[in-house]
Parts: structure tokens; C-alpha cells; sequence
């Protein structure tokens, strides 16, 4: 009876203990850690789903769109359900890389989150999908909104593009997720935080297997906010006209602004590529041809190539002269005899002009004379105005990647040259060849100067209700001699296939020299001459000369402007 | 005394059965509640029937239901066609052997050590080992590794109860902790040598001889062992020991366990409500993890009257082992109490995590007929015991 009541004892202490780990094991769960858990249930049931903001609208100075959004379906995975078999059937579905899928889930640290892997899947994919739903564990598909170029290459440089944003930039900025777009270059970078938008998420119940039950009550959802549309001053129909007067051309490059206001109408560059295969997200490959082909079809010939600008230079040449009242118009140097000895050098000119004027050797483009001049006023004369109009600096374009070109001054051949730099460097700037290099753009800003008696405008795309400007301390006597000289070059001079009948056009030729190969033509012209609507800067690669290409393209361009706006109702706000 | 024993034994099962029913309602579809219905109403009727026969009729008719039994369990090996051979299908009832097997053993155990007097060596362990490990094999190969570990504790206690001494016991036993020791070199090693210290001090030539043998064997064998077993039950065990390795895999449902009876709280989420049960989340619902359901829907309130009903029935049974004058009756007694106790613990401990998932059901609460039919006619069997026990 002893032995008895002691394993009883034993028993008994056994059986409370071990019930009592499992009550004490309880209370840790359910109270210790009572609401941690309570936020895993949570977590397993409710699933968080981006609602992506559809981007702005890039609309042209008229309300066209020049970039829209349209539906298109996306395929999505959560990484908690997604198995093998699935990752090999949906990478063979969609013909994608298997290790693309996955490193795009791996970037997602929750594993429940849904994640886009493909954008924009055509139809005959998203059948498929659909028909075999129950194999495909995790893979949902949906409509999102995806941007659209409608009128593709056209505006490719000037409007860039979106594509799917790098883990890296993910890194940087807390406003993305994976499967988020980002603009790249051009007005899709520079507005990329008012195009945007911001995403919305909404709270779904879950089941385990994945399976969607509903919208969750209990938690509001946050809507997703569109991104704002983008009111810009370009010209859609003239920058057509323009793609088709540079049709027969592979490299070119075209600005047009209002003088008035600095308004861009046209930012052309040639040659361009859509943008529309960024959208479905370009494999890696084909983004690397696409950046790396030789005649460089992302980059922004407007804006970015730097090229000396030849003879369109010399207006400023004798704007220095005239504002440092180091001559009058009427100085003259000696004849023009075709070419300039200069030591053992020979500076050449395209032609045999005969003693000339100021005035004259501008309309005639006359290096001769510019040679003569640019060395009586020095190389200090002629870049101080130069820099006052706009050379070797940015024009501040709401645009990325603008490059800043370059303006020789004395200690730069000093460094670049030596103590004996030579005179030939002074001409070769005279008439704007050797190591000036300007951009497009910057070369259309400096003609504003003309087009508005001494003051420089700063270029924009997007619509503003002040126009910046600099005002130089040029006299406008001196402009007024130079334009006189631009007038003459359109009427009478190099540039007379720039005419346009009832209009009176300015402008300036220009050829760049170019030692590997055809020179490059260039043209700077505004119309019309007495109240300037419209600068056009046209630059053709391998072209040949200024007048005998650009010059023509550009009086057809300032024609269909006039046309333009005398068809349409041109509205324009002072 | 005797029948406010009995009546405490019934009060606690039909609790239990009823929280069991209350649960399998919000886990399971109406179908399979009403046919959990129809089951207890059957095993009560069994159960009552029971409690009428004289407890001597068990004794002399053990051998023969032990022996048809595990003539059952034979023939369902030879089935064709099953897979995990488990049960016994009848049109729309299945019966599940191993759950009739564990009383049918208890009961010829207890008829065979009642007439053993004389238990103190190794080798009077031997006989009803050899008794346990018939069945347990068998279900061992269905295979049920679960259901087939269990004869084991209920083995150990019966026989301590029987009269052997508790450290003969654990010696003879202790083998199994060496051989779950081996996984791991270093930790088998501290294990061997505080076992030898012990021993040697022990001063028993017979324990340290066999200890030190059969705790090395048991070492050295277990990795061979363990390469035999089924891909799912390595799996279970690995889960066990390091639960994150393999989140969507056996041990998501440790996770998913846990998850469901820590987000239960102090009150629950209410009858019906539980997240995690309704969206699926939970594995098994109604059957090895109810006591997750009951967790999570009725927190830890509910939890604490559950396991205190289970502390509190297990206790009159214990008094009903040692009051009972009759030997086949007590050591009977022990036996079951040792399978309900020991099957509620490893249930309860493996939903919270505390133990590997072995997939045993919680007694009276689970889903299963044959579960709880055992169950019943063992309570019925110990009711009629607790009638009779100052008649011997």
C-alpha cells in the first residue's frame, strides 16, 4: 500500500507538470507573444496590392498628346506560392528568362506581395495563361496602365522614355517598388516627380492556397493618384513637317523656338528609335545594341552633339567689333584674294570676295575679312560678347544631359596650346571653326539676341507664365548693323535658298569642316525679320555646305510655321 | 465513493466530447459533424454496454482479442491497393485498427502482468516488450509512426505500475534517448558519459553492463534506421528541430499552428471566427490540429478549461488505478491512462510547437470514429472497473 501511494505521488507530479508546461507554453503564446502572432494571422490573410497611378499625359503646345497611357496586361507572381514547376512553365509561356523571373521576386522582401514580372503580354500569351490558371500556382494577371508614344520615333529624344527601375535606384529613393516605371531622359526624367503619380494599395483577404476572397473592410484602401499632364510649348505638327523635310538626311539635328519667349516648338534629333519597346522592358541585350550602335540613336543631337558652328559665328564676331567701337561698318581689310598666308600656313577662303564691308562680308560669309578682323579686335574681345550671348555655357533647358559646348579663351589655347599658341587659332575661332563647340540649341539661343534687340532667352519645353532672359550689354546699334548683314545673307548672300516669298527671312550659313568626311551644313534663320515669330537652327550632318542644305530646309520650315499659324488658331500668350 | 467516481469520469467525457463536437463543427463541413454525431452516440451506446460487464470477462478474453487484433492489422497489410494502409473501409465507414489495437494491448497486458508478481530484472521486461512490439511493428510498416510510438510509454508506465522499479525502467529504456542523441556527435557523447557517472555509481554490475552496451549499439545503429524511414517522416523530424529551413513544408504547419492559437489571445476570436482555420491556413483542422482551432476561436481560455478537464479526468483515473483492489483492474487502469494522458500531451504539445509533429489525434476531440470508440470502450471498461473495485 506504501509502494502504492508513492507511484501514485510520482504519477500525479508527473501528469501536473507536464500539463502545466502546456498551459505556461499557451500563455507564452497567447499573451507573451500574443500579438505577434496576432500580426502574422493577420499578414497570412491579408495581401497588400499596389494599384499603379497611371502617368501623366505629355501633351503639345495645342492639347495634342504626345505621350498617352494605355491598358495593357501584366502577369504577376507572390514568391510565398510560386513553385518550381510553375517558375519553368510561366518563364516558357511568357519566353523569358527563368533567372529574370526570379531575381525579380528575390527583390521583393515580402514574400506575400504580389510581383509584375511581365508588362504588356499580347494576347495570345494571356489566353494561354488564363486556360491553365489552376496549374499556375501565385501567377495572377491584370490590366495596368502603360505609357504609350503615339507618334513613336518622332519624339523620342525630346520626350525619352519609361523603363522598369533598377534595384539600385530602388536604393535610392523610397517612392518606387520593383515594379514601378521610371522616366528616362529627356522630359519623361527631367518631370519624372510630377508625371508619376503616386500608387495606390488595397488590402485583399486571402486564402492559404492564395486565392482571393475580397476587398478587406476593415482597412481602407489608398487610391491611387494619376500623375499630372504636362502642358508643353512644342509644335506636334511642325515638328512632323519637320521629320519629313529631313527624310533623305541620316544625322540631323533641328531647335526651333519663339524668339519672343523662348519657347521650344521643335526639338528634333535624328536618328531616333521608339520608345515604345521600353515598356514591355527590353532584355538586356537588345538595350545594350540599341546604346551602343554606332550612329547613336539615344542620343540627343540637339542638346548633346557638340560641333563648331562654322561660319554662324561670325555675326557675333562683328557684334564684338561694332559694341567694342573698335571699328565702324564701314572698315575694310585687305582684298579677299581667296586665300591668306599666315607664315607657312594658308588659310583658305571659298571664294575670291574682293575688298568688302562689314556688312557685305557678312552676307557673303567671307573668312578673308573675318580672319583680319577677329586678330584687330583679339581673342579677348570676341569672347567676352561671345560669353555674354550664350557660348561655352548651358542654356538651363528643362531637359537633362544638356551638354555646355566650349568657348576658347586666351588661358585655354594657353593651357591646351602653350606660350605660343599661334594667330591661326584666332582665326579659326573668327569663323568659328577649330575648338569652339556649341550644341544646336545653344546656337538657336544666341540668335534670339537679334530677334530681340539685346536680350538672351532661356529656352523651356514646358509651358511657364514668365520667360526667363538675360539682357546683354551689346548696344543695339551694333545688333541692328548685324542683323542688316543677316537679312542681306537671306536676300542677296549665301543664304538665298532660305527665301520665303511675303516674308522676310534672317539667318546666317554655316559649313563645318569636318576632316572625317563631308562637312556638316548648318543654318540659323528667324522670320519675319521685323517682329520674329519663329528661329529655326537646322544642322545636317555629312551634308555639305550651310546654304546649299540647311538653308533650304529652313525657309521650308519657317513656311509651314507661317501656315501653321495662319490655318490653325495659333494662340499665343504674351 | 465509487459511483461519484464514475460520475466524475462521465461528467469529464462528456465535456470533452461535447468541446470536441463544438469544434469539429467550426472546422469541418456539416457532413462530417453529423457523422462525428452518430459516432459518439454509437460509442456512448458501446461504452455503456461495456460499463455492464464484469471486468473478469476481460481478463480471460484478452489473449483472444489481442491475437484478433493483430490478425486485423495483418490482413491490412495485405490489402492491395491502400496507401498509407491505415483503414479499414465499409462502404461509408472506415475503421482505423491501430486505434483498437492500443486497447486491445493494454488489455492483454494488463490480464498477462497481473499474473507476473515477480518483476525486477531485465528480463522480465522482455515478454511484455515482446507483447507491445507485435502490434506496434505492424502499424509501424502501415506506416504510422505516430500511432505506432505510443505503445511504448504505455508500456513503461504499466509495467511501473505492475511493480518494477522506475530506474530499471528508464535504464532498459534509455537506449531510445541515446539513439535520438546521435544526430548529433557531441551532444551523444555528454549523453554516454553522464550515463556512465550514473551507472557507475548505480553500483549494479547488470545495469552498467547493459546500459553501457546497448546505449552504444543504440548510437551506432540509429543512423541505419534512420535512412530506412519514409522521406515524410525524416521530413517531420528535421522540421521539428529546425522549423525554418523549409517555411511552405511540414514545418509551415508548426508555423501556421502557432500562429493560430498565439493570435487567439487571452479570449479567442470567437466560435466560428478563426482566421486561420477559416482560411486554410491551419492544416488538418479537425483532426491532428483541433486544438489550434480551439486556441484560436476560444484563446486561452479555452485552452485552460480543456486541459484542466483532461488533468482532472486523468487524476480519477489515477485514483481509480490505486484504489482498485483487483490487479488485472488497476494495471488496466494505468494503461489507459497512460494512452489518453500520453496522447493529449504529444497533441497538445505538438499544435504549440513544444514537439515534433507526430499526427496523433487529441483524445475525445479530435474527429475519428475509431479513436473515439477506442476511447469509449476503454471508459466504459473503467467505468464497470470503478463499480466493482471493493468487490475484489
Amino acid at each position: 500500500m506504501d509502494e502504492d501511494t508513492k507511484k501514485f505521488k510520482l504519477i500525479r507530479n508527473v501528469i501536473l507538470v507536464t500539463f502545466l508546461i502546456i498551459i505556461l507554453s499557451s500563455v507564452r503564446l497567447q499573451i507573451v507573444e500574443g500579438k505577434k502572432y496576432y500580426r502574422l494571422s493577420e499578414k497570412n490573410r491579408i495581401r497588400q496590392r499596389y494599384i499603379p497611378a497611371a502617368r501623366g499625359k505629355i501633351l503639345d503646345r495645342r492639347g495634342l498628346e504626345i505621350a498617352n497611357t494605355r491598358p495593357g496586361f501584366y502577369v504577376s507572381a507572390i514568391q510565398s506560392l510560386i513553385d518550381e514547376n510553375t517558375l519553368d512553365e510561366i518563364a516558357h509561356i511568357l519566353n523569358i528568362n527563368k533567372k529574370t523571373i526570379e531575381e525579380k521576386l528575390h527583390m521583393e522582401k515580402n514574400p506575400f506581395m504580389t510581383v509584375r514580372i511581365a508588362h504588356d503580354i499580347p494576347y495570345e500569351q494571356l489566353s494561354i495563361i488564363e486556360e491553365n490558371m489552376d496549374q499556375l500556382k501565385g501567377i495572377e494577371v491584370g490590366v495596368e496602365p502603360l505609357r504609350n508614344y503615339p507618334h513613336e520615333k518622332l519624339f523620342c529624344h525630346l520626350v525619352g522614355y519609361v523603363g522598369e527601375i533598377t534595384y539600385d535606384e530602388i536604393a535610392k529613393s523610397k517612392d518606387y517598388k520593383i515594379d514601378d516605371y521610371i522616366g528616362r531622359m529627356g522630359l519623361e526624367e527631367y518631370y519624372e516627380d510630377e508625371l508619376k503619380g503616386a500608387n495606390g494599395v488595397e488590402y485583399i483577404e486571402v486564402d492559404a492556397r492564395g486565392r482571393e476572397l475580397g476587398k478587406i473592410t476593415e482597412k481602407r484602401p489608398v487610391p491611387a493618384v494619376a500623375g499630372k499632364d504636362l502642358y508643353t510649348t512644342i509644335d506636334l505638327a511642325l515638328t512632323e513637317s519637320v521629320s519629313v523635310y529631313l527624310e533623305d538626311y541620316d544625322h540631323a539635328a533641328c531647335v526651333c523656338l519663339d524668339p519672343r519667349n523662348g519657347e521650344i516648338l521643335v526639338l528634333y534629333s535624328k536618328p531616333g528609335f521608339d520608345p515604345n519597346l521600353f515598356v514591355h522592358g527590353l532584355q538586356k541585350k537588345e538595350w545594350e545594341t540599341l546604346y551602343h550602335r554606332p550612329d547613336a540613336p539615344m542620343y540627343n543631337r540637339a542638346i548633346m552633339s557638340c560641333y563648331p558652328c562654322g561660319s554662324t559665328f561670325k555675326p557675333f564676331v562683328a557684334l564684338a567689333a561694332l559694341d567694342s567701337k573698335m571699328i565702324t561698318p564701314k572698315k575694310s581689310f585687305a582684298p579677299c584674294r581667296g586665300e591668306h598666308r599666315l607664315g607657312r600656313r594658308v588659310f583658305k577662303c571659298w571664294k575670291r570676295h574682293g575688298r568688302l564691308e562689314l556688312v557685305d562680308a557678312i552676307i557673303h560669309s567671307c573668312d578673308i575679312y573675318f580672319y583680319q578682323l577677329g586678330v584687330f579686335i583679339g581673342v579677348d574681345t570676341i569672347v567676352s560678347r561671345a560669353r555674354e550671348t550664350g557660348f561655352g555655357r548651358k542654356t538651363n533647358i528643362d531637359l537633362p544631359g544638356e551638354k555646355a559646348g566650349l568657348l576658347p579663351d586666351r588661358t585655354w589655347f594657353e593651357r591646351h596650346y602653350g606660350e605660343n599658341w599661334t594667330l591661326g587659332h584666332i582665326f579659326n575661332l573668327s569663323v568659328g571653326q577649330g575648338d569652339l563647340l556649341v550644341t544646336p540649341l545653344q546656337l538657336a539661343c544666341a540668335y534670339t539676341i537679334f530677334a530681340n534687340d539685346g536680350k538672351i532667352l532661356q529656352p523651356h519645353v514646358v509651358k511657364r507664365k514668365e520667360h526667363n532672359y538675360h539682357t546683354t550689354t551689346i548696344s543695339e546699334e551694333a545688333i541692328a548693323i548685324v542683323e542688316e548683314g543677316l537679312r542681306g545673307v537671306v536676300l542677296s548672300g549665301t543664304g538665298t535658298l532660305a527665301l520665303v516669298e511675303d516674308f522676310d527671312v534672317c539667318g546666317k550659313t554655316g559649313t563645318v569642316q569636318n576632316p572625317h568626311g563631308e562637312d556638316h551644313s548648318l543654318f540659323v534663320g528667324y522670320a519675319p525679320c521685323s517682329d520674329p515669330q519663329v528661329l529655326v537652327c537646322v544642322f545636317v550632318e555629312n551634308a555639305g555646305h550651310g546654304g546649299s542644305v540647311a538653308a533650304p530646309i529652313t525657309g521650308k520650315i519657317i513656311r509651314a510655321f507661317m501656315q501653321l499659324n495662319k490655318s490653325m488658331d495659333y494662340v499665343h500668350k504674351d | 465513493m465509487y459511483t461519484r467516481t464514475n460520475l466524475a469520469i462521465i461528467i469529464a467525457v462528456t465535456i470533452l466530447s461535447s468541446i470536441g463536437l463544438i469544434m469539429i463543427f467550426s472546422t469541418a463541413t456539416t457532413p462530417i459533424f453529423l457523422r462525428q454525431a452518430i459516432w459518439l452516440v454509437v460509442a456512448s451506446c458501446v461504452a455503456f454496454i461495456f460499463s455492464k460487464i464484469s471486468p473478469r470477462v476481460w481478463s480471460s478474453v484478452a489473449p483472444f482479442i489481442f491475437v484478433g487484433v493483430v490478425l486485423l492489422l495483418f490482413v491490412l497489410l495485405l490489402a492491395h491497393g491502400l496507401y498509407p494502409k491505415r483503414w479499414f473501409k465499409f462502404g461509408a465507414i472506415s475503421l482505423q485498427p491501430s486505434e483498437f489495437a492500443k486497447l486491445a494491448t493494454i488489455l492483454f497486458l494488463a490480464s498477462f502482468l497481473s499474473m507476473r508478481k515477480r518483476l525486477k530484472n531485465f528480463s522480465h521486461i522482455l515478454p511484455p516488450l515482446a507483447i507491445v512490439a507485435i502490434p506496434a511493428f505492424l502499424v509501424f510498416i502501415e506506416p504510422d509512426l505516430g500511432a505506432s510510438q505510443i505503445f511504448f510509454p504505455i508500456l513503461a508506465i504499466m509495467l511501473y505500475w505492475a511493480g518494477m522499479p522506475a530506474l530499471k525502467i528508464f535504464i532498459f529504456f534509455s537506449p531510445i534517448i541515446s539513439a535520438a542523441a546521435s544526430f548529433n556527435i557531441y551532444v551523444w557523447v555528454a549523453y554516454f558519459a553522464a550515463l556512465t557517472i550514473f551507472l557507475y555509481f548505480h553500483k549494479q554490475l547488470v545495469d552498467l553492463v547493459y546500459g553501457l552496451i546497448s546505449n552504444f549499439l543504440a548510437g551506432l545503429i540509429m543512423p541505419l534506421i534512420w535512412n530506412s524511414l519514409k522521406a515524410y517522416q525524416q521530413e517531420r523530424i528535421i522540421s521539428f528541430f529546425s522549423p525554418l529551413v523549409d517555411p511552405r513544408g511540414m514545418s509551415w504547419q508548426i508555423i501556421q499552428s502557432k500562429i493560430a492559437i498565439g493570435s487567439g489571445g487571452i479570449i479567442g476570436k470567437g466560435f466560428l471566427s478563426g482566421t486561420q482555420k477559416k482560411l486554410e491556413f491551419l492544416p488538418e483542422r479537425h483532426t491532428d490540429f483541433i486544438f489550434s482551432c480551439l486556441g484560436e476561436e476560444f484563446g486561452l481560455i479555452g485552452i485552460t478549461i480543456t486541459t484542466l478537464i483532461f488533468i482532472y479526468l486523468l487524476y480519477k483515473m489515477l485514483i481509480l488505478a490505486k484504489e482498485t483492489k483487483n490487479r488485472f483492474a488497476s494495471i488496466f487502469v494505468s494503461g489507459v491512462f497512460a494512452w489518453i494522458g500520453y496522447q493529449t500531451f504529444l497533441n497538445m504539445g505538438m499544435t504549440m510547437g513544444l514537439l515534433p509533429i507526430t499526427g496523433v489525434p487529441l483524445p475525445f476531440i479530435s474527429y475519428g470514429g475509431s479513436s473515439l470508440l477506442a476511447c469509449f470502450m476503454a471508459i466504459g471498461i473503467c467505468l464497470a472497473i470503478s463499480k466493482t473495485k471493493f468487490k475484489y
